[in-house]
């Protein structure tokens, strides 16, 4: 099968630089944690639910001891083609929970939570490529859900490159066959707050798959920031009503 | 980042300070790497290698086994990273810190995933047989930047190697040749990816890091454990002499600029060349003075 035919359009019938259907929602859970969302990119469809700001459970810890943010991702069997059962000790999973972590350590205003933690756990429902660009944004909005203060948006989408073509936010298939770049961007700036590549990529090929990388988070922060504001004035206009 | 060192308030501001000014404790300048030194053991596939007082030891061994079911043209490596408390008291035995998993996954991207090392070349009998390589690091001293050093010491490591010479008689038997009966062969290596880390201050706070557009962020090369405590986030490239790059890594941390990350991945590409060749001499060097000393032996 082809990744990219001459005419220029991809397996999936999109062109280089279109994106995927991307879906979310916030507060999908309210009685179950404190926020939560829910993000569609394509078919990857991730659930994620906030806990916290809250006491931390040993009391006992010092206080700078570990982080005060914790990320666990469920993977049911069911999620990819398939059927395999993930392990909850699986080196992969576990390097994505600590780049999770350490990228929200940042953008989280820590200095108001202190001695408090919060916790994120996220659950796959179905992965089809994407999987920690979609875990990035559906943080990001189940925080914004939660209340908890952060300095911005974190956005995320990966470009992967085909010949000397980028093409942006890749699914399963793409991204077994290509080698990709995955980013994070803070906002609208032009700052990366995560960037990984795990296949090798031309030096000179870097610039051109930044350059679309990050106009791909901004177009995904959009919607985003839409949603949110969507939800907003939907509860707005339900205590005016009243 | 190791956890664990709690730093004075004084220490970390010195720190700060002087590497605003452009210095650096132990003197080098920002985009400086240390120096790296290699020695090469006695036999076959050992290595040690010390950048400033990080040491390591590398050992490379090779055994015959049955290679996996699903790929069966292909032998098996893997590469052991267990970081002992000898390393540093801040290191724990048995439960792994997140940054070990995280440095264990880098050396597993950057030199097993990146087909630096030919698997294929590897297989004996398709299906039943194959050379199965154990890379074990010992880390000896610890003093910043375990990545680089482990990827630089296990492509030394692997290109001193030499497994026994093998034959297949008519009954599909492998006879293995002892190393002083055969002259022993080389393992094939593709491409020799170097790691480069990049560590991040931010001279200002953090509102001026996320939402203002300084780029005034400090940026330093090869970062020692005093850095390392104190930085925010690092980045870490790693690149052959085919300016590809193999593998980035960046954690989250202090958000950079675009072109910033592209200054880095020049630079880094230039420290990777310089490495390469140091790498090669070494190798080189160390051929050199067996092949005399085989002469010696004959005469």
């Amino acid at each position: 099968m082809e990744v990219y035919s001459p005419e220029g359009l991809r397996a999936d019938g999109r062109r280089w630089n279109e994106v995927r259907n991307f879906k979310c929602h916030i507060n999908t859970h309210q009685n179950s944690s404190d926020g939560s969302s829910y993000v569609e990119m394509g078919n990857t469809k991730v659930v994620c639910l906030v806990s916290g700001p809250m006491e931390s459970p040993s009391s006992g810890r010092k206080p700078n001891s570990s982080s005060n943010l914790t990320v666990s991702i469920s993977m049911p069997s069911f999620v990819s083609n398939s059927r395999k059962k993930f392990k909850k000790n699986d080196k992969r999973i576990q390097e994505l929970c600590i780049f999770l972590v350490k990228t929200f350590e940042q953008i989280v205003i820590m200095k108001n939570y202190p001695r408090t933690i919060i916790s994120i756990s996220i659950v796959v429902l179905s992965q089809d490529g994407g999987l920690l660009p979609s875990c990035v944004n559906a943080i990001t909005l189940a925080l914004i859900d939660a209340g908890i203060s952060m300095y911005d948006y974190v956005s995320s989408i990966n470009v992967g490159l085909y010949d000397t073509t980028p093409l942006l936010d890749l699914n399963h298939l793409e991204e077994n066959d290509l080698s990709f770049l995955t980013l994070g961007v803070v906002g609208k700036s032009e700052k990366i707050s995560l960037l990984l590549l795990e296949d090798k990529l031309s030096l000179d090929n870097l610039e051109k798959l930044l350059a679309i990388g990050i106009v791909g988070c901004h177009r995904i922060r959009d919607i985003m920031d839409q949603e949110i504001r969507r939800h907003g004035n939907l509860r707005l206009s339900k205590i005016t009503n009243k | 980042m190791p956890k664990g060192i709690d730093v004075s308030n004084v220490a970390k501001d010195f720190e700060l300070e002087s590497l605003k000014q452009g210095l650096r404790l132990d003197g080098r300048k920002l985009n400086e790497f240390r120096d790296v030194e290699i020695n090469i053991g006695n036999s076959y596939g050992s290595v040690d290698v010390k950048l400033g007082k990080t040491r390591i030891a590398v050992r490379i061994s090779a055994e015959i086994v049955a290679p996996f079911e699903d790929r069966p043209f292909e032998g098996l490596f893997m590469i052991n990273t267990e970081i002992s408390p000898m390393a540093s008291a801040m290191f724990e035995s048995g439960r792994q810190s997140d940054e070990e998993i995280l440095i264990s996954r880098l050396i597993e991207k950057a030199v097993r995933r990146s087909n630096a090392l030919d698997l294929e070349s590897l297989c004996i009998i398709a299906g039943e047989k194959c050379w199965s390589i154990r890379a074990d690091i010992h880390y000896l001293d610890y003093d910043g930047n375990f990545a680089d050093i482990s990827c630089i010491g296990v492509l030394c490591a692997l290109l001193h190697f030499k497994k026994p010479d093998i034959t297949i008689n008519e009954h599909q038997e492998i006879i293995v040749h002892p190393i002083n009966e055969r002259v022993p062969v080389p393992l094939s290596i593709l491409h020799i990816p170097i790691c480069v880390t990049f560590a991040f201050f931010n001279p200002n706070d953090v509102e001026e890091n996320i939402k203002g557009d300084s780029n005034a962020e400090l940026i330093v090369v090869d970062p020692t454990m005093g850095e390392e405590l104190l930085a925010y986030g690092s980045l870490t490239l790693t690149m052959n002499k085919n300016r590809e790059l193999v593998q980035i890594s960046k954690a989250g941390g202090l958000s950079i600029d675009a072109m910033v990350i592209m200054d880095c991945s020049n630079l880094a590409y230039e420290i990777a060349c310089r490495i390469t060749d140091q790498i090669r001499e070494a190798i080189k060097a160390d051929d050199a003075k067996r092949a005399e000393k085989r002469l010696e032996i004959r005469l």
